[in-house]
């Protein structure tokens, strides 16, 4: 593998939730992750609402203060400095957000809103950054005139396109996209993916890119990460997730997806999961995916499980035990009998 | 005959900066026992087309002309220009609503009124449209809970909608929609708002639900995976205009239109190649206050011709089921193998010409 780019081990985010006057629980929106992302690599991040995919994101950026864990970034744990140390950081590493609509300022021109990072990173001058601002503009595919209008004259393609050049202006190494594609036509998002997809080739950046459609995210990343509220349960190179998944919530993810063509989607079998995601307020015990998953087992309920490498990923099941695969001859599990899932504390 | 018909129908808005041509021209048939996709982009008119069908549209709508026939009665929502038109209009659509057709909308957080029961929620259209006591609703209400999939419907009839989750309450508007077994059920984009396993379970109860009852589905979404794995026929709308309609497979497998194929090379296939790059169609859709002339779709059209520009496209029929609006496929074969991109269309023109004053 390329050169490591970003390691991040043992992350937490808690949120802390009043419940009444004094006494407070926490909402454990991201919960002892691990990965590695290099350089020039895109890494996807797939998981229902609220599995705390945005949340990561938003923790590596620091915009969230990460609980527990390191995020080491070119070597140095980026999670552990003060505000002001973090400030170099915050050129190199940038975000596209979800909605185009709500990410830029109404009452800045195109201009003011893609030189602004530039001044504060006391990059160029303010006659250079003119110059800069309209190369950019015409990098993600708009006109340098566009530089003095205002963000409500623009479709939401091109005001996504604008929030890119903007992530560009200070020269990133890494930049979380969260969900950027999901407020967009259909037609349009493939214009935003290939946009990206060029940028990377040409500049060598990273992308954690998170979305829920896993057909785009199998598209643009090298490797896959799949959350389940607040764990990452599964994380290997994306064909091998997406044609050969190994944790039971990722096949039922999968599974699930409608394919557009009606001969495959016809013949596709589908793994309908039971019940809906328990509240991250009151996790299952255990196994996060225990309450609804075809194979829970005893063990599932009690502990959680680590994560198990299977070739060249990883997989926090008790289904990949070394012992269970040497037993059943083979890491294939479509032999196990389903059961049906274990109903511990769907009530609780 | 076909259960529902739509013929020409036009919608417009008045608004502050002119007329919004939300729909130009539309016609479908839907029959019993199918599910019909309309798929589109956002502000394409597909919400629109079957608001106008329910006679749910704004105040500031204006409906130019337009037939809708439903099971063989008239509920054309066009000409009422007297207020006794309106009120005789809105007395028979009163009837239908929630009762021969119903509607599933997309979002289960708002539909809901959030200070009534779900079981008076789902109680009052039964008592609206049949006659029958409240204790005979109530046992109607728990058994269609029970077909959607809630468990102890007794309890949970007696809870408010806070009370349940996205996918719950989406199984609740089901439920209200399915009360007094409507001969067709109008779905707009009813797993939008959803997770992807719960988007699941949805399509696979709607499926059921519908195969059992018989009753016709219009499924409005922009999701193609949607489409493939739920409808018989689709529609595919742009701009306000129906550009392409054929069974599902022919959509898929032989589409004609090159905004449907544009469509398609803009998502990415389980089938496709990862090195092989999406085929996105370049520009936006267009402002529906400033329409182009001729085609809506020209100004992005790969495969545009001069007479694009000009004229709006007849139809093509290339089957008994799949029928397309584009000029390409208007002409000859012939002309085809000879035609040219726009720019360069001078080799076509007496040809287009004639095949214009035909038109004419």
């Amino acid at each position: 593998m390329a050169e490591k780019l970003l390691e991040v081990t043992d992350l937490c985010k808690y949120f802390e939730v009043k419940r009444g006057l004094k006494s407070s629980q926490a909402v454990k929106a991201v919960d002892h992750v691990s990965f590695e992302i290099a350089k020039g690599e895109t890494l996807g991040l797939v998981g229902e609402s609220g599995c705390g995919k945005s949340s990561l994101g938003r923790t590596l950026l620091r915009i969230y203060e990460p609980t527990a864990g390191e995020i080491l970034y070119d070597g140095k744990d980026v999670a552990k400095l003060s505000r002001r140390g973090f400030l170099p950081y915050r050129r190199r590493i940038q975000m596209i957000f979800q909605d185009p609509y709500a990410s830029l300022n109404p009452r800045l021109t195109v201009g003011e809103i893609i030189g602004e990072g530039m001044q504060i990173h006391k990059i160029c001058t303010k006659g250079q950054a003119t110059r800069r601002v309209q190369e950019l503009l015409e990098l993600v595919g708009l006109k340098p005139d566009h530089i003095r209008r205002y963000p409500h004259e623009f479709s939401g393609g091109q005001r996504q396109r604008i929030c890119i050049a903007r992530t560009l202006s200070l020269d990133p190494e890494f930049i979380v996209c969260d969900e950027p594609i999901s407020a967009l036509d259909v037609s349009i998002q493939a214009q935003v993916i290939n946009l990206l997809e060029s940028i990377q080739k040409e500049r060598g950046i990273s992308y954690l890119f998170i979305a829920h459609d896993l057909g785009m995210v199998k598209h643009i990343s090298h490797r896959i990460g799949v959350m389940y509220l607040g764990h990452m349960v599964e994380i290997g190179p994306s064909n091998d997730v997406y044609h050969d998944p190994l944790h039971p919530y990722t096949r039922a993810l999968l599974s699930a997806e409608p394919i557009p063509d009606p001969r495959a989607a016809h013949a596709k079998k589908r793994i309908l999961l039971g019940g809906e995601i328990p509240s991250p307020i009151n996790p299952p015990k255990g196994c996060p995916f225990v309450t609804r998953c075809p194979y829970a087992m005893e063990v599932c309920a009690a502990i959680a499980p680590p994560s198990f490498e299977i070739e060249n990923r990883r997989v926090s099941c008790f289904l990949y035990e070394q012992w269970r695969i040497r037993e059943r001859g083979g890491r294939s599990i479509d032999s196990i009998p389903v059961n049906a899932p274990v109903s511990q504390s769907a009530n609780a | 005959m076909s259960l529902l018909e739509i013929n020409h129908l036009s919608t417009h808005f008045k608004t502050a900066q002119g007329t919004v041509k939300a729909l130009r021209d539309v016609s479908f048939r839907v029959s019993s026992g199918e599910v019909f996709g309309i798929v589109g982009e956002s502000g394409s008119g597909k919400s629109v087309s079957m608001l106008s069908l329910m006679g749910l549209l704004a105040e500031n709508s204006v409906i130019p002309e337009g037939e809708i026939l439903f099971n063989g009665k008239d509920i054309s929502p066009a000409n009422l220009n007297t207020k006794r038109k309106r009120n005789e209009y809105e007395k028979k659509m009163r009837k239908l609503r929630g009762g021969e057709i119903s509607m599933i909308f997309q979002d289960p957080m708002t539909f809901l009124n959030p200070v009534l029961k779900v079981g008076t929620q789902i109680c009052e259209g039964i008592l609206a449209h049949i006659h029958c006591s409240r204790e005979e609703a109530r046992i109607r209400a728990i058994e269609l809970m029970r077909q959607v999939g809630i468990p102890s419907p007794e309890k949970r009839l007696d809870q408010y909608p806070f009370e349940f989750s996205g996918g719950m309450r989406q199984r609740i508007i089901i439920a209200t929609a399915l009360a007094c077994k409507p001969k067709l059920i109008i779905a707009d984009e009813p797993t939008t708002a959803l997770d992807v396993t719960v988007q699941a379970q949805i399509l696979e109860l709607i499926k059921t639900l519908t195969d059992e009852s018989g009753a016709a589905v219009v499924m409005i979404t922009h999701d193609l995976g949607v489409v493939a794995t739920l409808c018989d026929r689709i529609a595919i709308l742009y701009a306000g205009r129906v550009m392409e309609e054929g069974l599902t497979e022919e959509i898929f497998y032989s589409p004609k239109h090159p905004y449907t194929k544009g469509l398609l090379g803009s998502i990415n296939n389980s089938e496709k190649d990862e090195s092989e790059p999406l085929q996105p169609i370049p520009g936006t859709p267009p402002d529906l206050l400033k329409l182009p002339a001729g085609c809506a779709f020209m100004p992005r059209c790969q495969e545009a011709m001069r007479i694009c520009g000009a004229q709006e496209p007849p139809k093509s029929a290339f089957s008994g089921t799949h029928r397309c609006y584009c000029w390409r496929n208007s002409m000859d074969e012939a002309l085809i193998t000879v035609s040219a991109p726009a720019a360069n269309t001078a080799a076509l023109q007496p040809n287009l010409a004639l095949s214009a004053a035909e038109e004419g």
